[in-house]
């Protein structure tokens, strides 16, 4: 991730979400999407992307889908049922941490 | 703007040269280059040279080996691939992950499926048959069920392209040849530490080799799927 350490450790919630809204991604569309939804702030690296997503598919929370896209393979990333379930606890944690950062940096919010 | 089969081609023969070898591994990165490339030669009006050596760039290779003032696109897609064998590197570690967790998940019901109960009698019948004749030929037919499951995993498909590069075929097959081994290894340490004994309890190799053989059993049945999926897939790209 190129903007900033504080985002490296959300990437797993942050593609656990958006596969969770879509039926089906992959990669450079996860890269994409997350660029345009935050307005260029946060960009993925690839070095940073495919390592997580392959991670998540040996955690056993992401299926893999080939399909065949103007003269190449396409591979399509989807969450399994044991990953739908990960993402509502790993969602929870983030506005958790979210809170407890709140409440450090502006007591008077929180 | 959508790249030509050429073009596409040039992208995988690039990724070949940049020794992304596995074609299961370029897959994905061809995916991810040329849209890469399709988008950047849209959106910001470069031309496909520009756009491959800057998503060459990104996925960590050096383009530039010191200062060069006239730069060379070919050289720059050459000059380094450290990217690329990071990117193998890591995925290879989560392959072995993924092979690892689904052998486990997947262990008792395979298991305590019928088929397996009954080869698994049928082998038990045969050392019974052995173990009639002497210890050591029980043994042996035991050990058989080992060798028998690794050298159908390695020999499976027979000798075809697509098998040998595959990485997630290669890292299903890499224990193998120890797997072979490890009963051996197992009756030479049995002979050295009994060694001069009179009765030695050769029901420990019994249990032993058991394990070994459900174990090697339900590794050959994750091979085969995963040998499955992946011709599936190539076929799929061959297409």
């Amino acid at each position: 991730m190129s903007n900033s350490k504080l985002y490296k450790g959300s990437l797993t919630t942050i593609i656990l979400k958006l596969l969770n809204e879509h039926d089906k991604m992959y990669g450079y569309e996860i890269t994409q999407k997350v660029k345009a939804l935050t307005k260029g702030e946060l960009k993925i690296t690839e070095g940073a992307l495919y390592p997580a997503l392959h991670k998540l598919e040996a955690e056993g929370l992401l299926d893999v889908e080939v399909a065949k896209v103007d003269n190449r393979l396409r591979k399509y990333y989807k969450l399994t049922e044991t990953g739908t379930k990960e993402t509502v606890n790993k969602l929870e944690e983030l506005a958790e941490y979210i809170k407890t950062m709140q409440a450090l940096m502006n007591p008077k919010l929180a | 703007m959508k790249l030509t089969k050429q073009e596409i081609q040039f992208i995988d023969n690039y990724l070949i040269k940049n020794e992304v070898k596995y074609w299961d591994v370029r897959l994905e990165l061809l995916d991810h280059i040329v849209s890469a490339v399709e988008d950047k030669m849209t959106n910001e009006g470069v031309s496909f040279n520009e756009a491959l050596l800057e998503v060459h760039h990104k996925f960590g290779n050096r383009i530039r080996n010191g200062y060069t003032y006239r730069f060379d696109f070919n050289k720059g897609l050459f000059i380094d691939n450290k990217g690329f064998k990071k990117f193998t590197l890591k995925k290879q570690k989560e392959i072995r992950r993924k092979h690892w967790n689904t052998y486990w998940r997947t262990f008792l019901p395979f298991v305590f499926s019928f088929r397996f109960l009954m080869e698994f009698l049928v082998l038990g019948l045969f050392t019974f048959i052995g173990y009639q004749y002497s210890i050591k030929s029980g043994l042996l037919v035991l050990i058989s069920g080992v060798i028998i499951s690794e050298f159908t995993k390695l020999f499976y498909g027979g000798l075809k392209k697509f098998k040998s590069k595959s990485l997630n075929i290669q890292m299903a097959v890499a224990s193998s040849l120890l797997m072979t081994q490890i009963p051996f290894w197992i009756m030479m340490l049995f002979n050295y530490h009994y060694e001069g004994v009179e009765s030695k309890p050769y029901y420990i190799l019994f249990v032993i080799f058991t394990l070994l053989v459900i174990m090697s059993r339900h590794g050959l049945n994750n091979y085969i799927s995963i040998y499955r999926t992946y011709k599936e897939r190539f076929a799929l790209l061959m297409s």
